[in-house]
């Protein structure tokens, strides 16, 4: 280090440079509030171009993002990648210093003070500029002088390109070099072997003497034998008061202190009048701004640091500044600065912060190209989804950022999402939102064939009996821009006689029912269908060999209004007509359950399948849902408690007047037995989930409504059905589950009952088909991604299997 | 069967004169004074192997039906009518209820099936005297019964214990061991039906004994007797007799007695009760843990 060149030779740049405020004269005692410019422009972070292999938390968060967005939006990943963290500043400056060609990693590009604005972080998506700073270090001339002299900055020549072999920082009033892994190293944005002219490097001279961190500073080279050059950079760190009190502000939206230029002709009195002067306006300042968000914990703790390090050192403001601008990023205040500490010299270190005000909110609808175009989705349905957040005066957060980005995309209307912020040039400090949409085709129709090849006579296939089947379906969305859709399907396995199993369907969705501007969330919804499945009811209890099949073929129209009270918690409540046929294997019209004899014929006098004994019933009746979900994930297990209520309410229309109210009741809790930490690759609890299921039914019940116990979503262990059909039923299950690995392992116990109630299904198909009524199991599985593998012995019979089932059973 | 020409009862000579006259007696006495009464259906029910064939064949005089001593000879219900100076006797013979170890309801069924719209005056439940226990089973045979007929029908039945030339177990009397054997089964029946106990004593159902086999000890006047000395035949008849002239009615058996009453129509009156329940007790409650739900979501930082 005894190279360095000899103070005073060097170029050196005095504080007292443009972007100062002259009161940060350091020097000058008389100073009484100066203010220590960081960064004035925004948005600042540790200000080093190039790519940095260390990751700051905002990387981290990028990571978060990241993941989540895997999980959450798919359709939308890539483009909210870039769109969230778009913030232009650092894009400006990037592609700025990228086409200029020169400016190779552009470490000053930024110009002064405004200390390159990318970082680790931004330069990290723009890499551009980083890569051309590489391609350029390629050339480098040599500087063409006797090795292992000192050369001062202003020697070099101002047409080579040097090629820097390393950085040197000196503490001049240590008299000792700085390790890498001080906080100054990060303000130089010159990085070994990189290669810069001698323009860059009095630009990067003067962003650090401008920077106000340092009250002498000095750049000089020291000549190599192979060409290179070794920087050292020697410097004076500024030191101000000690204090013991500290106050941050929010000056976003502030217009930036002005300073009046002092003319050095001024008497003395003259000079204490200006200092009086500016400590007031500087106090007015205090007194305008807004309150910043910082929570007293961490400002307690900042008060900490002052009070541990006696003086005030610029490395401590660094530090604090730090400190802060953690907290926010943190929290997701992406766009929060801090852009000066004021009051120094006092007893109070004023920290200044602009917090990323929103001023505007732009959305934008983008044609297939990305131009701006005129969106057919009014905007409103857009805006009452975006969280309150995100409106104007409010802070900008990049987890309402996301928020709204995932209520957006649940409308399902876009097929590219970004939320966009990006600083607002008529108003420094504030922030616009752009929300950018890509709408998807209004129309869509489909047809999906399939053909099947099914065992004809004598189990072999014949050309008779492979079958065109498939699903033709249209859909009309977004009527008139406001989410309205029209949806229409019809499926059937085979388009030669669609009679045996035409499925159709017909919907159509009014959201909005309250009006857009209404924040009450009512959904209209009419739909026509139609279904068929196999009864439950007449299924054969242990050791009934083969009960003759019943179908319920339901179709009739639906008109419902949901409510939804939180993403997960509505309130249904709608009229249903449907006519209702059951049919027997051969798709004939059975109005009653068959039954094999003893003989081993089968008498066709079973319970009867409908109210009506025709085969065929029609009936009206209400229909009403509430739920209530509360469940959450922790660690992607789920947590919390779900409760539905259903009621259908037969209102006397329809074969044979049916009037009933048949109900049902659902408990589930999912109890969370050990607190655990949340995050990504955290393991998830083990719970305990408990469940509960009434279901009752007074007056008219045709044995197709009948409440079926046995099967996957009842009691497992058993076929559906097996245990018994009743008017009332109740059904009890305990499940626990231990996290193993990624999955999760449980054991559990269920048992279902018919409360004495199938003797009130007309015709007992509980006793005719020798079922039980009630019955137990218990068992243990494991989740395999969607698949349960489990094991489960039916108590009534006392014997075990294994089955293996899609989804959850909760 | 309605239809079957109904023979003259013939075997009815075949008893002892005393018998004969006895019974002429009974059945005219009934007929002077249940004047309904001009038919008399008997259904006869109860365990396979107890000897409900052989009853009717006893009470009948004659070899009506099919018995055999080791498999059931009944396959499906047989009614026997008899005329007798005017007045019809019907008496249904039906295959035992219990098919391994449980109530055949099948059997039951077809049961219920052959005496739609018959009228039934009285039910003999058969079960044999030397068995020493009644178990779970008598009572869910009784209850298949009830469930099947009503509990009405316990107010026409009599318990008949066949088999009853036994001699009892060691230290008992044959009085003393027929009537704990027929208070254990009474009390069973009792079960079964769900006959509370303040009806005990209002409709106490008499327990007759038979003794169906040929080498029934016989009294002087060629009586088939029990071993304490009462001529069972006339007895029995006198018991059935006694029964129908009681004030309860026969029990009709028709559709709705078949399939019990309409579950669908109970209850129905208080639906709109319930609805209002469920709206202000379970929707309103469930709305207000919503409500509760919103207000204490944790909220992200920032919001």
């Amino acid at each position: 280090m005894a190279s360095i060149a000899a103070p005073g030779l060097a170029l050196s740049v005095h504080r007292s440079h443009r972007r100062l405020t002259p009161s940060t004269a350091t020097t000058t005692t008389a100073a009484s509030v100066p203010s220590l410019t960081i960064k004035s422009k925004y948005p600042t972070f540790p200000p080093s171009q190039n790519p940095k292999p260390s990751s700051s938390s905002p990387r981290n968060n990028f990571d978060i993002l990241g993941s989540k967005k895997l999980q959450n939006i798919i359709k939308t990943t890539a483009a909210i990648g870039c769109g969230l963290y778009a913030l232009s500043n650092g894009v400006s400056n990037a592609q700025h210093s990228g086409n200029g060609g020169g400016g190779s990693s552009g470490g000053s590009g930024g110009g002064g003070g405004g200390g390159g604005g990318g970082d680790s972080f931004w330069s990290k998506i723009f890499s551009p500029a980083a890569i051309a700073g590489e391609e350029e270090s390629q050339e480098w001339d040599s500087h063409g002088l006797p090795a292992n002299i000192v050369v001062q900055l202003n020697k070099l020549s101002g047409f080579k390109k040097y090629k820097v072999s390393d950085i040197m920082f000196l503490d001049r009033r240590r008299g000792s070099t700085v390790g890498t892994e001080d906080s100054f190293f990060e303000m130089v944005s010159l990085r070994p072997n990189g290669v810069y002219t001698k323009a860059q490097l009095t630009k990067e001279l003067e962003t650090l003497a401008t920077s106000g961190m340092f009250e002498k500073v000095d750049l000089d080279a020291k000549t190599n034998p192979d060409g290179t050059v070794g920087v050292t950079i020697s410097f004076l760190e500024s030191t101000w008061q000690s204090a013991d009190r500290f106050r941050c502000i929010n000056v976003g939206l502030m217009p930036q202190s002005k300073p009046i230029e002092m003319d050095p002709d001024m008497t003395e009195k003259e000079k204490l009048e200006y200092y009086r002067s500016q400590e007031k306006d500087y106090r007015r300042r205090i007194e305008r701004s807004r309150p910043c968000l910082l929570p007293p914990p961490v400002q307690r703790e900042i008060l900490q640091m002052l009070r541990e390090q006696g003086a005030v050192s610029a490395r401590l403001l660094q530090k604090i500044r730090d400190r802060v601008q953690q907290w926010y990023h943190e929290n997701g205040y992406a766009c929060a600065q801090v852009v000066n500490f004021g009051n120094l010299n006092t007893k109070e270190v004023v920290c200044e912060v602009v917090e990323g005000d929103i001023t505007q909110m732009v959305v934008q609808f983008q044609d297939k190209l990305g131009n701006v175009c005129e969106g057919n989705t009014q905007y409103p349905v857009v805006r009452r989804e975006l969280p309150r957040q995100l409106r104007q005066g409010q802070v900008f957060n990049i987890e309402a950022g996301k928020q709204a980005l995932r209520n957006i995309n649940s409308l399902a209307l876009f097929s590219n999402i970004e939320v966009n912020p990006r600083p607002d040039e008529k108003n420094e400090g504030g922030i616009i939102v752009e929300i950018k949409l890509k709408e998807l085709e209004q129309k869509s129709a489909e047809v999906s064939t399939e053909w099947s090849i099914v065992p004809g006579r004598g189990g072999r296939p014949t050309l008779a009996s492979i079958q065109p089947g498939g699903t033709v379906s249209f859909e009309h969305r977004n009527l008139k821009g406001l989410n309205r859709s029209i949806l229409g399907s019809v499926t059937t396995s085979n388009f030669l006689n669609p009679q045996d199993d035409l499925a159709f369907k017909l919907e159509y969705v009014h959201p909005y029912l309250d009006g857009v501007y209404n924040s009450r969330n009512r959904t209209l919804k009419a739909s026509c269908f139609n279904s068929r499945k196999l009864s439950p009811v007449f299924t054969g209890g242990p050791g009934v060999d083969e009960v003759p099949p019943i179908w319920v073929d339901r179709a009739g129209l639906k008109a419902n209004i949901t409510e939804n009270f939180t993403r997960q918690s509505k309130f249904t409540y709608g009229l249903v007509m449907e006519e209702i046929t059951t049919r027997d294997e051969s798709s004939h019209i059975s109005s009653r359950g068959q039954r094999v004899l003893p003989s081993g014929g089968i008498s066709a006098d079973g319970p009867p399948t409908t109210l009506s004994e025709t085969g065929i019933d029609r009936m009206a009746f209400l229909q009403a849902n509430i739920t209530r979900d509360n469940t959450k994930f922790i660690n992607g297990t789920i947590v919390g408690e779900r409760n539905v209520f259903q009621v259908d309410q037969g209102l006397g229309i329809g074969s044979k007047f049916p009037f009933f109210n048949r109900h049902q009741l659902t408990m589930t809790r999912f109890v969370q037995l050990k607190q655990v930490e949340e995050g990504v690759g955290k393991a998830p609890p083990p719970v305990l989930v408990l469940h509960g299921h009434y279901g009752g039914c007074v007056g008219d019940l045709p044995s197709y409504d009948a409440f079926t116990l046995g099967g996957p979503y009842s009691v497992r262990g058993y076929n559906m059905g097996e245990i018994g059909a009743a008017r009332n039923i109740l059904e009890l299950a305990a499940e626990m589950r231990i996290p193993v690995r990624n999955t999760h392992v449980y054991a559990f116990a269920e048992h279902g009952n018919d409360l004495g109630s199938s003797k009130d299904v007309k015709g007992n198909p509980t006793e005719v088909y020798r079922r039980m009524g009630h019955g137990s199991s218990y068992g243990v599985g494991v989740k395999l991604g969607l698949v349960r593998a489990e094991y489960a012995v039916d108590h009534n019979s006392g014997t075990g299997a294994i089955f293996f089932r899609f989804g959850e059973r909760f | 069967m309605a239809s079957q020409v109904i023979k003259e009862w013939v075997g009815i000579q075949q008893f002892p004169s005393a018998t004969e006259l006895k019974l002429l007696e009974l059945l005219g006495k009934t007929k002077q004074e249940v004047h309904s009464a001009s038919t008399l259906t008997v259904l006869v029910m109860g365990k396979g192997g107890v000897g409900k064939s052989s009853t009717v064949n006893s009470i009948l005089g004659e070899r009506a039906v099919a018995v055999s001593a080791f498999q059931s000879e009944t396959p499906r219900p047989v009614m026997v009518s008899r005329s007798l100076a005017g007045s019809t006797f019907n008496i249904i013979d039906t295959p035992g209820l219990v098919e391994g170890g449980y109530v055949n309801d099948q059997v039951l069924d077809l049961i219920k099936r052959f005496l739609l719209n018959k009228t039934i005056d009285v039910l003999l439940y058969v079960d044999r005297l030397d068995t020493y226990r009644v178990d779970n089973l008598d009572r869910q045979i009784v209850k298949a019964i009830t469930d099947s007929f009503g509990k009405e029908i316990w107010r026409r039945a009599l318990v008949v214990l066949t088999h009853a030339q036994v001699s009892p177990p060691d230290g008992l009397s044959y009085d003393e061991f027929t009537s704990r054997r027929s208070e254990a089964l009474l009390k069973i029946v009792r079960l079964g039906a769900r006959i509370r106990k303040q009806e005990i004593k209002a409709s106490s159902i008499p327990v007759v004994l038979v003794e169906n086999s040929g080498r029934c000890n016989k009294n002087e006047i060629d009586e088939k007797i029990l071993p304490n000395g009462t001529a069972w035949i006339p007895n029995l008849v006198q018991t059935m007799i006694d029964v129908v002239s009681t004030d309860s009615k026969g029990i009709l058996v028709d559709q709705k007695l078949m399939e019990g009453p309409n579950p669908n129509n109970k209850g129905k009156v208080l639906i709109p009760f319930i609805l209002a329940f469920q709206y202000f007790f379970v929707v309103k409650r469930i709305q207000k843990w919503i409500k509760n739900d919103i207000a204490t979501e944790s909220r992200p930082s920032w919001a």
